[in-house]
């Protein structure tokens, strides 16, 4: 577990990224590819599709501990495509005074498709986080966007005993307001596993997706496929305000719900781009 | 006094009846199917969303209207519509705001109430219900707190006449439920007078997935 950190003096920033790819002869390359402090980004692997570069982003330091700031900058330019996940877990570690915060804007240029797939927020005891993303697209633009919260990590292996987690995921669709995503889980507060909150599952999956083919049809077929998961876990699914869904799961553990994340990026893939699916390949 | 009890009359037709915001999931899953389940339902249901949703909406376009500023009212218009993930909750909100703007401009004659309802129209604005009740209860000299806590006060009436139908209960036990909630829609208000801006649009994940499954409910009596 990480006690100090060395870098934590640059313009306020642990760690700083900025990642942006282009589309250059039918392939996605990297145009510009910055990382300071506590955040790294992997060269990109084309994991088959040559149009379609995955990055893994990496936190060198192990994990997020108190008064870390990081800000990630994504850019997918017209028409290009980018994977994006994480080479593990986000682990939060204890604070003793200020949360740790996450920050990260994604701007989705005309035609360009993003799938972020991060792993699991991982919060150990009296941990603290918060995290807002702020995602701008442009017409054309299509997006998958997911988070998977854990019931995080103590010493004697109980659960929850963080203090508290937000999430905050905001959409803007050609500089218009479309979707204000706020999580908020407080163990420190009141129970969340209780009546309304988690409802007796430890583990919580948010996904987004946004595409002009996302018509209600397609938003049905999704939710008939993911039908098949709900012996597991609890799943819904709704409609945005622009042709987008989100799919929200209660689950017993991760792999639940990334088996529902997988079966809904599988579908967008194959319904929207003629893709197949792909494995991260990370263990 | 008699026009702000009007605003709360359950009989005001904005088509609350029609909307149960999850409840009816819940009814139909026997998660609630008593007094006692019901007002657990209720209290986390005021506690975790309406507060964060209608309730700190209402809040900062009251403040909005004190300072004479119409702008804010309508980034919240669409803050308070947007943060709604679930489709039919989402809708009711909106319906129930556009009827209640038609039903204000009736009643009253008001010029931030005339904008709100000409931006509807012409699909500038959504419509919300806690929008309409500031410009209203602001335009009759309401105090901020009693807009705020009349607001809930309305909209757990509507919510428990629904739950009086649904589960269903008898009419005494719902009168005794209500007299209960009131407590915490108190504090429910103070939380909503503390809150800070940050905190807009917290959804609980547990209501806000039961009323994503309402649409797929096979027998409905409600619309959300």
């Amino acid at each position: 577990m990480p006690c100090c950190r060395a870098y934590n003096n640059m313009d306020g920033w642990t760690g700083f990224l900025q990642l942006a790819v282009r589309q250059k002869l039918g392939r996605t390359v990297a145009a510009e590819v910055y990382n300071r402090g506590a955040l790294k980004v992997s060269p990109p692997v084309y994991l088959g599709d040559p149009h379609q570069p995955c990055f893994y982003l990496m936190n060198p330091g192990g994990g997020y501990v108190s008064g870390d700031r990081y800000r990630i900058e994504i850019q997918v330019g017209e028409q290009a495509q980018m994977l994006l996940t994480t080479q593990s877990s986000t682990k939060i570690y204890k604070m003793v005074a200020s949360p740790a915060f996450q920050e990260t804007t994604i701007v989705l240029e005309k035609d360009s498709y993003l799938e972020y797939m991060p792993d699991p927020i991982i919060a150990y005891q009296n941990a603290q986080y918060r995290q807002h993303t702020l995602i701008r697209m442009k017409r054309g633009s299509a997006l998958l966007y997911s988070d998977i919260v854990t019931p995080g990590w103590s010493i004697d292996g109980s659960l929850f005993r963080y203090n508290g987690l937000q999430l905050k995921t905001i959409v803007y669709f050609e500089e218009e307001l479309v979707v204000l995503d706020h999580l908020q889980l407080r163990p420190d507060a009141h129970e969340v596993r209780g009546l309304g909150l988690l409802e007796g599952y430890t583990h919580f999956g948010s996904m987004l997706v946004v595409g002009e083919k996302a018509t209600s049809d397609f938003i049905e077929l999704v939710s008939d496929r993911l039908d098949t998961y709900s012996g597991c876990c609890r799943i819904g699914v709704s409609a945005l305000v622009l042709p987008g869904f989100t799919v929200r799961v209660l689950a017993s553990s991760t792999q639940q719900i990334e088996a529902v994340f997988e079966t809904c990026q599988r579908f967008v893939r194959e319904h929207w781009f003629g893709k197949n699916p792909i494995s991260f390949r990370k263990y | 006094m008699l026009s702000l009890l009007q605003l709360c009359d359950s009989n005001l037709p904005t088509g609350a009846f029609s909307h149960s915001f999850g409840l009816e999931t819940y009814i139909q899953n026997e998660q609630v199917s008593s007094k006692m389940t019901f007002a657990q339902w209720l209290e986390v249901y005021v506690r975790e969303q309406l507060v964060h949703s209608d309730g700190l909406a209402l809040r900062l376009a009251y403040e909005a209207l004190s300072r004479e500023q119409w702008e804010p009212l309508w980034i919240l218009d669409r803050m308070i519509t947007v943060q709604s993930m679930a489709r039919e909750s989402r809708e009711g909100g909106i319906r129930m705001g556009q009827r209640m703007a038609q039903l204000g401009m009736e009643l009253y004659s008001i010029p931030a109430l005339a904008v709100y309802h000409e931006h509807v129209k012409s699909k500038i604005a959504y419509g919300h219900p806690a929008i309409v009740f500031a410009i209203i209860a602001h335009h009759l000299g309401v105090p901020k707190p009693t807009a705020i806590l009349s607001y809930l006060y309305s909209c757990t009436a509507s919510l428990i006449q629904n739950g009086v139908r649904g589960i269903p209960l008898g009419q005494t036990e719902g009168q005794r439920l209500f007299q209960e909630l009131q407590p915490h829609l108190i504090r429910a208000t103070e939380k909503i007078e503390q809150l800070d801006e940050d905190e807009f649009g917290v959804t609980p994940p547990g209501i806000e997935l039961s009323q994503m499954k309402h649409e797929r409910l096979h027998v409905r009596l409600f619309m959300s």
